[in-house]
């Protein structure tokens, strides 16, 4: 059986457990007083709030319940949130407002009013834009743009076609997508150049890179241009996060370069090396983002996203590295759209990677978390009547919050048009500080909207549907063999069209297209910022100087390189030296000759 | 009844946005078109040859990750530097093209833009509207392989007309001739893919072509798919052309014999021959009489020893490989086999390989056995 197999029987177990607890709280008079007593400890400890009305709240709402039997369902079944399981939440507190007034608010039913002096901590901001354009220089202008009135700086990269598929700016018939869609890096010069004048050692900056195929490659670009700028010093210190997803590539978004198994071994590579040099660095986001934006349903984008994760944690497991040290290092990145499964996605996979990797992999606390940033869903909306797309990202977003979900972007209205403008990126960020800051939904008290009839039923479907995608999954021989069957990517695809088919014969309302229809066209103006043929030209010829100033050297780190490959052992260290003498399409193309170009499935 | 309408589809290079076209595939199959699929990540070059190849009415693109409008121009430009002006360019990029760049494509000679909200309808609509008309007389060809590629047309759509086009005259060919077949998923597309890597890298100045085969769904078109996972395929010195069987049954198409026949006196060193994915019955390419060697491609997991008794094929091929022989039944599978092939006592071989491993020895070892065939014929 492989892990997944065991996942499986896990959660099955836990169920199982959760039942007997109930049981025995009714059973064994001792057993049911003390969850009583500790369940009355934990309501006297809640803190109070007050609202800007007046009213008085309590800062964690919990069920009204006092009878042992369903105590002991709430506590193992769900968690408090913060505590194993996690369904309610990996933390125990979330966009709350810092406290104030420090009170029980059991005891007396009515809080006292006492001012804190103490300033409520700053927390870090909740800001990352994705940002990404022409030449690196370009971006590093629009990241210090971005990040000029903010104390703590997450710069967030996106890369043009060219370098997510690992190919030179110089390479055939790509000049024209040169800076397209992203920036343009080519080597570490350009690397050097789009994180110009930031602090890359600084607790206060990260860097989040979205790329996946050539990854490692990339990774060894980051970390050899800190290494020119702040000395041999600076790599444990750096912080971010690269996608390095190579799973969901394969099954949705097709940015593959190298065959399956020698990807996951470079991505492996790099694990190992992070994990012991670079504590702070994520080197993996699991992403189910581009999974549903395929087309996929709820339900397989959050079964195949854990199944993913689960087979990393295994072959990172299998080389050795202490789950307790990759684990934490692990994040997770969904799409929310309005599906009724989204009402309780979240909390469901937060739910079964917590039993997962405590019960099959050992982890301990931290490497339980489910840590998840959520993307509102860019397919949910479309260009008919474009401003409802306020609407349908307002209803997304009400729902990744109410999974607690640890960060959030929401996507722009004017999306399915083009790049965001800048009224628009506004009113999306607006729309998360009115729900956040303005409302009083999330902010005065956890577990706020946790734990309703429809949500409670609504887990249990989507649990035992995901469960079921586990059995097939491991009934395929596990997530590799099921990969390589191409089962994700058609079943992906059956769903996709599945849903054309839907909105074509109607029994999905999309509001505008297919139902309430005007037949107007409301599309705003759009001015787009095209990479010039000048710059585009300019990259070409850096890139054509690199290659002549270093000829002779690349050609050894190159040799050393694919010895190295040849070999089998971990070529992360042997990469660091090559980026400083190779382009990336050099790497990718030398690498290629010798494990294989990945070969597209259809 | 006219002959179905041939149109290539695919994805510009650097993105790998492929939703929308697989459904548009589809939609295109569902009203008998039928569909020469070459994948994402596609370059002009790769699509342009192919086009050409597979002598298509229209080519659509699909292109979601921007410089559309340099890419389409260059399609077009590429079309009529060849000389295939004839075959038409249209595609989509849901929002992301503007209304201003599908008239900067146009002006380049794009024909067609589909906007975001066109309903599939309407994009089969007009797709067999414009692409449908029957062919006006053709301008003379400009390079051989365009030249063979309108051959072929003409023998496909004669052979559709039920006319006889007898022109093999397979005394005069220069080609070997190799045919694959096997059930479904047993891996042939990728093995031949492997085949032509080491055939390109071992005859600096080698050509050969390829027949490659899938079914027409019943009353519909046909996905034609292949080229999108041969990636070592895809290039000048390999004529690549893909058949619909058209509703005749055995894996191959009504027109394949006279097809075979003109390719294999059409200057290429090798002429490969894939069927579709078959049944149990016998080697579908034996009767032509024009296949040198002949290679069934098992996969490991066919089921109990008693099914292999049912298979003709055994009997007949010259060249048994057991795909995928990583797979945990594999060594039952070559022993099983092995046991069946001696029953035979015909110089058969038998050869493990794992075609989608990169630089595999068993490939090498069925390359070599083709190539020494090749040259104990000459």
């Amino acid at each position: 059986m492989s892990k997944l197999g065991q996942v499986v029987e896990s959660v099955e177990k836990y169920n199982k457990f959760v039942l007997d607890q109930v049981k025995r709280a009714r059973s064994d008079e001792k057993f049911g007083r003390d969850l009583l007593g500790r369940w009355n400890d934990i309501k006297a400890k809640i803190p109070a709030t007050r609202t800007p009305t007046g009213l008085a709240l309590p800062r964690l709402a919990l069920p009204e319940i006092d009878e042992p039997g369903e105590i002991a369902r709430y506590l193992f079944g769900e968690g408090l949130p913060g505590e194993f399981p996690f369904l309610n939440g990996a933390y125990r507190e979330m966009y709350l407002e810092p406290v104030r007034e420090v009170e029980s608010f059991e005891k007396n039913g009515e809080p006292k009013t006492g001012k804190s002096d103490k300033k409520p901590p700053q927390a870090e901001e909740p800001t990352r834009l994705f940002s990404g354009l022409m030449l690196a220089e370009d971006t590093n202008e629009r990241f210090h743009y971005l990040t000029q009135h903010q104390r703590t700086h997450r710069l967030s990269t996106a890369f043009d076609g060219p370098t997510l598929y690992g190919m030179d700016s110089d390479a055939d018939g790509v000049f024209g997508k040169i800076g397209e869609g992203g920036v343009a890096i080519d080597t570490v010069e350009d690397m050097m150049r789009l994180y110009d004048g930031f602090d890359l050692g600084s607790p206060n900056f990260s860097a989040s890179m979205t790329i996946s195929g050539p990854a490692p490659i990339i990774m060894a670009m980051y970390i050899a241009a800190a290494k020119r700028r702040f000395g041999q010093k600076v790599v444990s210190k750096l912080r971010g996060t690269i996608q390095a997803d190579i799973f969901k590539e394969v099954q949705a978004q097709n940015e593959t370069i190298f065959p399956i198994e020698p990807s996951l071994r470079f991505l492996t590579d790099m694990v190992e090396f992070t994990t012991r040099e670079m504590p702070r660095w994520y080197p993996i986001s699991i992403s189910g983002y581009h999974i549903g934006e395929a087309g996929s349903t709820p339900v397989q984008q959050a079964a195949y996203t854990l199944s993913n994760g689960f087979a990393y944690a295994e072959m990172f497991a299998a080389r050795r590295i202490p789950v307790d040290q990759f684990g934490p290092r692990l994040s997770f990145f969904l799409d929310c759209g309005l599906d009724a499964e989204y009402i309780a996605l979240a909390r469901v996979s937060r739910r079964i990677w917590a039993i997962g990797m405590r019960d099959v992999f050992g982890a301990g606390p931290r490497a339980q978390l489910y840590k998840l940033h959520t993307q509102t869903s860019g397919r949910s909306l479309i260009a008919a009547e474009f401003k409802n797309n306020l609407t349908r990202t307002a209803a997304e977003l009400m729902l990744a919050y109410m999974n607690a979900t640890n960060s959030c972007h929401s996507n722009s209205a004017d999306e399915p048009f083009t790049t965001p403008s800048e009224e628009w990126i506004r009113l999306a960020a607006h729309g998360q500080a009115i729900l956040l800051e303005e409302s009083g939904i999330f902010k005065h008290t956890m577990n706020m909207l946790s734990g309703s009839p429809g949500m409670k039923a609504v887990e249990r479907a989507v649990e035992a549907a995901i469960l079921d995608e586990f059995r097939e999954i491991e009934r395929l021989g596990g997530v590799l063999a099921a990969v390589e069957d191409r089962y994700q990517r058609s079943q992906i695809q059956n769903a996709a069209h599945r849903y054309e088919q839907q909105i074509y014969d109607g029994t999905r309302p999309i509001i505008g297209l297919n139902k309430y229809r005007n037949g107007e066209d409301d599309a705003p103006e759009i001015k787009l910022a095209r990479t010039p043929r000048k710059k585009q030209q300019l990259q070409v010829d850096r890139l054509a100087k690199f290659k002549k100033q270093n000829a002779e050297k690349a050609k050894r780190a190159l040799d050393k390189l694919a010895d190295v490959v040849e070999r089998g052992g971990n070529c992360f260290p042997t990469l660091l030296e090559a980026v400083e003498v190779c382009s990336l399409g050099q790497i990718t193309g030398r690498l290629q000759e010798v494990v294989g170009r990945f070969r597209p499935m259809v | 009844m006219p002959a179905p309408i041939r149109i290539l589809t695919a994805v510009p290079i650097c993105d790998g946005h492929d939703s929308a076209i697989n459904t548009i595939n589809l939609e295109f199959i569902r009203h008998g078109i039928e569909v020469i699929y070459l994948g994402y990540h596609r370059s002009v070059g790769d699509i342009v040859r192919a086009a050409i190849q597979e002598d298509v009415r229209a080519i659509g693109v699909s292109s979601y990750n921007g410089g559309h409008v340099e890419f389409f121009g260059e399609v077009v430009d590429l079309l009529r530097q060849r000389g295939a002006s004839d075959i038409k360019v249209f595609g989509g990029g849901g929002g992301t093209i503007t209304q201003d760049d599908a008239v900067a494509m146009k002006r380049k000679g794009v024909d067609k833009i589909f906007f975001a909200g066109t309903s599939l309808e309407e994009m089969t609509d007009y797709a067999r509207a414009h692409y449908g008309k029957p062919r006006k007389k053709r301008a003379r060809a400009k390079t051989p392989d365009m030249e063979l590629a309108h051959k072929l047309t003409e023998i496909e759509d004669a052979v559709g007309k039920g006319k006889k086009h007898r022109r093999s005259n397979i005394e005069h060919r220069i080609s070997k001739v190799v045919g694959f077949t096997g059930p479904g998923g047993a891996g042939k597309t990728t093995l031949i893919d492997e085949l032509v890597l080491r055939f390109l890298n071992q005859n600096p100045k080698g050509r050969m072509a390829i027949l490659s085969h899938d079914p027409s769904v019943v009353g519909e078109g046909a996905l034609l798919g292949d080229r999108a996972t041969m990636i070592n395929s895809q290039d000048d010195r390999v004529f690549m052309r893909s058949m619909a069987t058209r509703g005749q049954a055995g894996g191959l198409s009504p027109a394949t014999h006279d097809c075979l026949a003109l390719l294999a006196q059409s200057n290429f060193d090798y002429v490969i021959i894939e069927t579709v994915g078959t049944g149990q019955e016998a080697m579908p390419f034996r009767r032509n009489g024009i296949v040198d060697l002949t290679v069934l491609v098992m996969n490991p997991d066919y089921g109990s020893r008693l099914q292999l008794q049912k298979i003709v094929m055994l009997d007949l091929a010259d060249v048994v490989v057991v795909n995928k022989s990583d797979l945990q039944r594999a060594r039952t599978a070559h022993t099983e086999i092995e046991q069946r092939l001696e029953q035979n006592r015909r110089d058969q071989r038998l050869i493990d390989t794992v075609a989608k491993r990169h630089r595999d020895p068993g490939v090498d070892r069925l390359f070599a056995l083709i190539s020494n065939q090749q040259e104990a014929n000459k």
